[in-house]
Formats: C-alpha cells, structure tokens, sequence
C-alpha cells in the first residue's frame, strides 16, 4: 500500500535529475512543472488515503496546483521572456558529471538520514531519503548553474523538496504554516523575477558571475 | 513432439509479429504528421518484394559481407529462442541465460558493424564507428538492469526470473521495477535505432547510423538483415514485457487454450510498448550524437536509483 | 493590547499608499513608531508582572515572554529612533538627487512591512510560524538593500535574498524534522508550538532533534551572519541606506539570534547536556570572530567594516550561548541589547558621514571631527564602545561572557576569544580612526550639503543612542535585570 508512495518519491526525486540534466531555461521551467505536478499529486492521494480524510492536504493539493504547476511557471517564462538573451552554455560542468554528482548527493543523504535512530522503526524511510535528495540536487543545481533564471528555479526546487520531505516524515506542516510557506514562496519568487529583470537591465545579461564587484 | 510444436509457435510468433510493430510505429507518427501514412501492412510486402529480388554484392567485398545478413538473422532468431514469449518453456535446448543473450545480441551487431566496414565505403565505415559508440555508451545500462532482475529474482535464467516477477505479484507497483522500466524503454529506442539516437526513416549522411551500415545492402541480403533488426528490436520489448509484466499463462501453461489466451496477451502488451516507443519517438527531436551520452546516462542514473531504492533502502519490501 | 503591535505596521502601510506628501508620510511614519514604542512599554510591564502575555484569540498564536520581549524592545526603539532619523536624512537625499522623491514611498512601505515581519517574528508561539516571518524578513527588506538601484546595490541585493532564502529554507528543514520528532508526543494544536516542545522537551526523539538543530543552526546563522554562511552581511550592510543599514544590523540579527535560542533552550532540555549544542555554536562563533577580524584589519570601506564588526558581535553572541551557564546567558542577551544600540547608532552616523562625503572609502574621508564635529565626536565614541572599552556597555557583557567561559574551565577558548577581540579592537583602531583627522577633504562639493550640521533631530537620535551605551555600561535599571534574568531562566530552565 505504502509502496505507491514510494514510487511517487522516486518519480520525484527522478523529476530533479532530468532538471539537472537540462540545457535550456524553458526546459528547466516545464520540468519544474511536472516536478510540482508530482508534488500536487502526492499530497493528493495522502489526503484521501490517511484514515481521517485530511482536507487540508487537498487543499493544499489545490493550492500546488494553482501556484507552482500553473502560475509561478508561467511568471517565471514572463520574466525570461522579457530578458531574453542569445542561448549559450549555462551550467559549469557537463551534465553527465553534474548528473553523476547527484548521484552521489542521494548516497549522502542516506548515510545521513541512516544516523537517525529508529525512523520507522529500524528500516530508513526511503521517502525520507529521496525527498532530502531533493533538497541536496536542488541546491546543486543552484551552483551549477550561472543564469540568474537558473538559481530562482534551484530555489523552487529546494522547497520543493522541503515541501516533499514534510509531507512524508510528518504529513505536512500544520495547514497554516504550509499556507504561509506557500505565500513566502510567492513573493519571493515575484521579487526575484523583478530583480532579475532589473539585473538584466543594468547588466545587460542575467549571468550572475558578472556579479562580482563587491568583495573583501 | 508437443515441445516441438511450442517452438516452432514461439519462432511462428516472433517472425510475424516483429514487423507489425514497425508498421505500428509508422502509422502512428504518419498520425501525428496529419498524414494517413502506409498501410499496416506495407512492412511485409516490403520485405516479401525484398526477398524476391536478387542482390547485388560489390566486387571489392570479401566473404564477410555475404555471410553477414545470415549470421545476424540467426543470431536474432536465437536470442528468440532464449527468451520466453507465449510459454514457460524454453524452446533452445541449450542451457542459456541472460548472459549468453545479450553475448548473442552482442555477436549479431559485431557483424553488422564488420560488414559495413568490408565494403570500404565511406557511409559504411562512418555508420559502424557510431554503432560501437551507441552500443558502448548503451551496455552498461544494459547489463545492469538485467543483472539487477536477475539478482532481485536471485537467477539469471529467463524463465526462472518471470517466474520470481510473477510471484512478486504486479512488479510495476515498486519503484524499482519503475526505474528499471523506464531505463529499459531508454535501452529499446537506443538499441533498435529509433528517433533521440537515430532516425530510421531517412538517409541523411549527417545523422543515420543504422541505416549508414545498411547502405550497401539489396534484395534478399537487405530483406534478412532488415528482419533481423526488426526480430531483435522485438526480443528486447518481450524481455521487458515479459519480466516486468508477467502474466499467468505464461507460467503455467496448459494446453492449446492457455496457449492462445497467453499469445492473445503477449501481442497485447507488445502492442502497447510499442505505442509508447513511437509515442516517445513522436515527442523528441533527434539529439545531436554528442549528447547521446547524457540519454545514456540518464537510463543508467534511472537503474542506479532504482538499485538505491531496491538495495539500500528497502530491500525487505519487495 | 498586543495585537496593535501587529496591526499598526499595517495600517501604516495602508496609510501609505494613500497618502502623497512628503511631509504627510514622514508624520504618519514617526506616529506609528511612537505609537509602536508606547504599546511596547505597556506589554514590557505586563510581562514584568506576569511573566508572560498570551492571547486565545487567532488560534492562539500570540506569545510574548521575557526572552522576546527584549528582543522585541530593542525592535521598536530601534525602529522608533530610525523613524525619526530617517526624516532628515531621506530629505537631504532628495535634495541631493540621490532617490527620486516618489521613492520615499516605496521606502516607508517597505521599512514598514519590514518591521512587521519582525514584530511577528517575535511575538507568535509557533516556530512555523515564526519561520515564515523571518524568511519574510528578507522578502521585505529586499528592496530596502537595492534601494538605489545601482550595479552595487543590486548586486548586494541579489545575494542578499539568494543566500538569505535558501539558508532560511534549511531552517525549514530543521522546523520539520523538530516537528517529525514530536509528532508522537503533541496534539494536533500544539504542533510545534514552542511552549510546548519545551515542556515535553525530554520525551522528544534525540536523533531526529540532533538533526534538526544542525539544519536550524545552519538556516537561522546565515540569517544572523554567521561565518562561514555570512557572505551577504557586507554587501547588504554596506549597499543599502544608512537607516536601513541600523536596522538590518541591530534588529534583524537580533531575530534571526532569537530564533536559535529558542532552538538550543529545546534542544539542550532534551539531550540533559550542553556538549552537543555548545561544540557546534562555539565552533562556529569563534570561525564568526576570526573571519570578521580578519577582513576588518583588511577593510577599506567603513560601512562594511561596520558590517563585518556585526558578524564579530554575532559570533561573540553564538560562543556566549554555546557557553551555556547562568552567567554567559545574561551576558549573551545583555550582548545582543549592546551591541544593538551601539552598531545601529553607528551605522546612523556613518550614514551622516556618508551624506557628507558622498564615498565609503576611508582613504578618502579625512577630517571627519572638523567637518561634522557632533556627529564626529559620537562616531568616534561609538567605535570605542563598540571594540569594548569601558565604560561602555559593550565592555560589561564581554566581560561577562569571557569571564563565563574562563569559569567553565576553557582556558584555551578564553585565550583565542580574547586574542580576537584584541585584534578586532587593533583593526578597528588602525583602520577607521584615520578618518577623523587630517585635511577637510570633501570629494565633491556640489553633492555635500551646505550647513555641515543640518540634520539636528537625526543628531538628536545619535546622542540618545550614545548616551543609552553609555549608560547601561555602568548601571542596569532594575526591570531590565529582571527582564534578563527571567529570560535567562526560560533558557535554561530554573
């Protein structure tokens, strides 16, 4: 029964190794999508399975749905359409060695969940792992990347994965938390995607390694 | 004399049906253009025109490339053998194995590659150096994920591990079978040749590969080879089909009426892989050939996490 | 009572957006903040006589103790005596065609909303919560950092909210795996609310809480500048207006501090020792001194030097409350008071320097007691408060917290603290005390403003500021000592 779960936690974590394996902005974008699409799901189906019927995760469901899968998305393209420039290489290493590295970022966070004495009962919760791999790839992302673009979606990524481990190891937040979390994310993606553009136009580029003037 | 029929039934089922799914996959992305596209059956009539015709074989080639088109359709026809596909019942009376699969698979290739390389053209020699490329970059992928059934069913014997599939119940419901799904679909488009590694259905120098080798090939020469082909294409989704989607005929078979039940749902859930692959086939571009190394990758990080997933973390579930 | 804390920044935004004049928006900016401040002296009060103020309303998510009631005062007089400063100050930087006028606005409302999530910060129960409010913090002062919208300031800006939103996102991780670890003690209303875990502290899963820890300390450390996840302080700090500048350092460190207090009162109560939590916030307040001391003796920009003295201070705080005895507890919360009024008044001076120089480059600012002689004198007085001579404040809580770690037998760790401290005060002294004498040197002319003293109410704020430092280094009120000391028993449990 818990094993539909577990597939959903691989299709998860999964998502965030085909962004990692992204070339392009709009790719990283559409995966960013389904990642969330994932998430909505999931959150779905625990709120209909979980004995007492918990409507704030359909809610929440809902909410997933309207922010990350449709809105954010599509403000996030807004932006990068508004600061268009010539396509070039955008991440640091190739992709099958950021790939690989990622690979060994899910090793790492099961050796660190494993330090937790008695997570289920003896066996280590392997939604556990995979969604704080997750967190780990997204962060990963976000320096592999050089496009400012590039970072907001690694910060998308990491919460959702912060959002994925909440609701395996606890079924989610209290609801009003989660809400809060939610509008957080909102604003900070709406400022982000403002001061991108505005680096974009005092920089003439959104690549965040010509942002090197202060230092020391 | 029963186990003879059975044989000869698999063989039967193998042969008619391998170019029904290239006709399929034809027809659907014909669809997806708004086109009606050939008949479904266009694929035989090709092929039957093929084997009437006489081939022409070039005067500098040797003996290589005339023993070729056999060697690669017998050895597709014996990695048929190998793999149960309406029975239990392995119809090869050798004692083979998934290792001797995929050495067989491996032998056909090798010489579709020196055949390309003997005629001493320039497409030949370009198509078979992308092949060992293709193929190398593919067999890791390959190996692990049938060494990883193998292991999770503690056998390398084919029928041995449907049987341990089958007792797992419906394998698709655990992540690991997900990820070993998925990668083996990744392993089916790259080893048959099909649209984000190559593009079968044109001949342009830039990008063919398989075609590149079979350039030189006519008549009855090109008819075999094609077959063999379209035979090992079908071997590698039976595999899949059959391990990761086992149904019960399968198992125990009974008689003629089991017997057809078990082909009945066999070309069914071929059918249904193949809709997929021409599905993926009808969403992706072609990749540069540069970049068939991070597919390669991707289907090898969907084993590794699927053996994570399986061996680490919960190895009791299953 | 203390719902006005919470409505008055709101309204005020919504005045905000209403209004058009110039003079009208500073009016309604310095009544809020008075407004603000008398509320904050009547929950002070309740607090002394109660202990701690609670409403049921709203689910009940209203808290205030001895603990968040100081660092909530420091909130609001801060942001009181910003409000007055900034009157002048943001006029003098229209005047010199620094901001367009329409901007000031945009200031107020963010200054605003800014103080709000720092309020809620402080005055809510559950540490989710709190959480959102923090991570709103930077979400709000954003703008207030690219405020001049420059290559630098959005630079500055950029880092700001990219490191400050993912580090805070680990602290989410730390809330839910705090969550995961109480989840089988709590009821569905008590999910973490902090009263709660600390009362049921001991029955918490130690593992899962160990974890935890480390992700809060690592998300609310880069919110507090922390070294090594301190990279955006500098930049933010120096980049952003002067007004700003006060706050970000004296508040906003304030409550991202806060917020690991509460963390360590839980965590320690339920692992019965100071081993784990002590290595781990010891560790990474000496790495926080050293790093600071190190960029300060190298600084040439005064406003970052102030910055980087921040991220001493907090180091100085996260080894005081890694120390872990009655004595470096009062110490660290008596610090965090100090250090608040001393660098926010800093920054409030250097930011009249800044006006008067129109550069933070310390080469080229010379003669800063001839120039702007009131302000000079302060700055110069603030510096040495700052680097902890007596007999300012500063001095007294250091004092208390080395003598505290020297009690707890850590004669090395007492030996580095000081040795820091001693080149700190070295880097202070040989880098900025340059710029109070020599060559009236002012770069541009046009820019400076003509009467050197002009901004008498933000002159007046200073010497407030000054004169609180300095007294609080010889004598603390009574209600303060109480305030302290009831905080220090909510830390470590009497």
């Amino acid at each position: 029964m818990f094993s539909y779960f577990d597939v959903l936690s691989v299709q998860i974590l999964f998502s965030s190794f085909i962004l990692m394996a992204n070339k392009r902005i709009k790719s990283y974008i559409k995966t960013f999508r389904i990642q969330s699409l994932l998430i909505a799901l999931t959150a779905g189906a625990m709120g209909f399975s979980l004995e007492k019927g918990r409507i704030d995760l359909l809610v929440v469901c809902l909410l997933i749905i309207v922010l990350k899968v449709i809105l954010i998305p599509n403000m996030l393209e807004k932006t990068y359409a508004s600061v268009e420039y010539i396509v070039e290489k955008d991440f640091i290493l190739n992709i099958p060695i950021l790939v690989i590295l990622s690979c060994a970022l899910v090793v790492f966070s099961y050796f660190s969940v494993s330090t937790i004495e008695g997570i289920n009962s003896g066996i280590i919760n392997a939604q556990i792992v995979n969604s704080m791999s997750v967190i780990l790839i997204g962060l990963f992302f976000m320096i592999s990347r050089k496009k400012a673009i590039g970072q907001i979606v690694g910060f998308l990524v990491v919460e959702n994965g912060l959002y994925v481990t909440a609701l395996f190891s606890t079924h989610g937040l209290p609801f009003i938390v989660d809400l809060g979390v939610f509008i957080d994310v909102l604003t900070a993606v709406v400022i982000m995607g403002f001061m991108v553009f505005n680096i974009s136009e005092k920089f003439d580029s959104i690549d965040i390694e010509k942002l090197n003037k202060l230092r020391g | 004399m029963q186990y003879a029929a059975y044989v000869l039934i698999q063989l039967l089922v193998i042969i008619m049906l391998a170019p029904l799914l290239d006709g399929i996959i034809r027809k659907i992305k014909a669809f997806s253009q708004k086109r009606t596209g050939i008949p479904l059956l266009q694929v035989y009539y090709d092929l039957l025109k093929l084997l009437r015709k006489t081939s022409v074989v070039s005067e500098e080639s040797t003996w290589v490339y005339k023993i070729a088109p056999y060697i690669v359709f017998s050895t597709s026809i014996a990695a048929a053998l190998l793999v149960p596909v309406t029975t239990k019942i392995m119809p090869g009376t050798l004692p083979g194995d998934i290792i001797l699969l995929i050495s067989i698979l491996g032998l056909g290739r090798f010489f579709t590659m020196l055949a390309a390389l003997d005629t001493a053209s320039m497409f030949g020699g370009m198509g078979s150096s992308r092949e060992a490329m293709v193929s190398i970059l593919i067999e890791p992928s390959v190996l692990v994920s049938l060494f990883m059934v193998g292991l999770i069913s503690k056998s390398t014997s084919l029928p041995q591990i449907m049987q341990a599939m089958k007792g797992i119940g419906a394998p698709l419901t655990y992540p690991v079978f997900v990820m070993i799904f998925l990668a083996f679909l990744i392993i089916i488009i790259a080893e048959s040749s099909r649209i984000p590694v190559d593009d079968p259905s044109t001949h342009l120098e830039l990008t063919m590969v398989h075609e590149a080798m079979m350039l030189e090939y006519s008549g009855r020469h090109l008819a075999i080879m094609e077959l063999g082909a379209m035979i090992k294409q079908l071997v590698l989704i039976t595999l899949l089909v059959n391990i990761l989607i086992p149904h019960d005929q399968l198992i125990a078979v009974t008689g003629i009426g089991a017997l057809v039940v078990s082909i009945f749902i066999y070309v069914a859930k071929v059918i249904t892989v193949t809709i997929i692959i021409a599905i993926a086939e009808v969403c992706t571009v072609k990749l540069r050939f540069f970049s068939i190394p991070n597919l390669a990758t991707l289907s090898f990080i969907l084993l590794f996490l699927g053996f994570l997933q399986y061996f680490i973390l919960g190895g009791s579930n299953v | 009572m203390g719902f006005v804390l919470l409505a008055a920044p709101i309204i005020a935004v919504l005045l905000f957006l209403f209004c058009s004049k110039r003079t009208l928006q500073h009016t309604v900016s310095v009544l809020t903040s008075t407004v603000l401040l008398i509320t904050a002296v009547f929950i002070t009060r309740g607090v002394l006589l109660w202990g701690k103020i609670e409403y049921q309303a709203l689910g009940g998510i209203f808290y205030v103790d001895s603990l968040s009631i100081i660092v909530l005062d420091i909130v609001l007089i801060i942001s009181f005596l910003v409000s007055i400063y900034s009157v002048s100050y943001m006029e003098n930087e229209i005047k010199n065609e620094k901001i367009a006028p329409g901007k000031l606005k945009i200031f107020y409302v963010l200054k605003y909303s800014f103080i709000f999530t720092m309020i809620l910060a402080l005055t809510v129960k559950n540490m989710g919560i709190m959480w959102i409010a923090i991570e709103a913090t930077t979400l709000a002062s954003a703008f207030l950092v690219s405020f001049y919208s420059n290559r630098y300031a959005l630079e500055a800006a950029w880092k700001y909210i990219i490191i400050c939103s993912v580090g805070i996102a680990l602290a989410l991780l730390g809330i839910i795996f705090l969550h995961l670890s109480s989840i089988e003690v709590l009821h569905g209303s008590q999910y973490l609310d902090w009263p709660a875990l600390c009362e049921n502290a001991k029955l918490l899963n130690p593992s899962v809480v160990r974890l935890a820890f480390i992700f809060i300390l690592v998300g609310f450390g880069t919110k507090a500048g922390l070294a090594p996840m301190h990279t955006w302080l500098p930049d933010a700090h120096s980049q952003a207006p002067s007004p700003v500048s006060a706050l970000l350092s004296g508040v906003l460190l304030n409550s991202a501090m806060y917020g690991i207090i509460r963390t360590v009162a839980i965590v320690n109560r339920n692992l019965g020792s100071n081993a784990y939590v002590g290595r781990l916030l010891i560790a990474v307040g000496v790495l926080s001194i050293a790093t600071a001391a190190i960029f300060i003796i190298t600084q040439r920009d005064y406003k970052r030097l102030l910055a980087y003295s921040s991220i001493e201070h907090m180091g100085i705080i996260a080894v005081a409350v890694g120390v872990f005895t009655p004595l470096s507890i009062f110490g660290a919360l008596l610090h965090m008071i100090n250090h608040s009024f001393t660098k926010s008044m800093l920054f409030l001076s250097s930011g009249r320097v800044l006006q008067k120089y129109s550069t933070k480059d310390i080469s080229k600012t010379k003669g800063v007691l001839r120039v702007i002689p009131i302000t000079g004198t302060a700055f110069l007085l603030g510096l040495f408060a700052i680097a902890g001579t007596p007999p300012f404040s500063v001095f007294a809580s250091k004092l208390n917290i080395a003598i505290s770690i020297f009690e707890i037998g850590g004669f090395w760790l007492g030996a580095i603290f000081l040795l820091l401290l001693a080149v700190v005060f070295v880097g202070i002294a040989l880098n900025l005390f340059r710029i109070f004498y020599g060559q009236d040197y002012v770069q541009d002319k046009k820019t400076s403003t003509p009467s050197a003293e002009s901004n008498f109410a933000g002159i007046a704020v200073i010497m407030v500021l000054l004169t609180i430092i300095s007294i609080t280094g010889i004598f603390i009120p009574y209600e303060l000592k109480e305030l302290v000391l009831n905080a220090q028993n909510i830390i470590i449990g009497s």
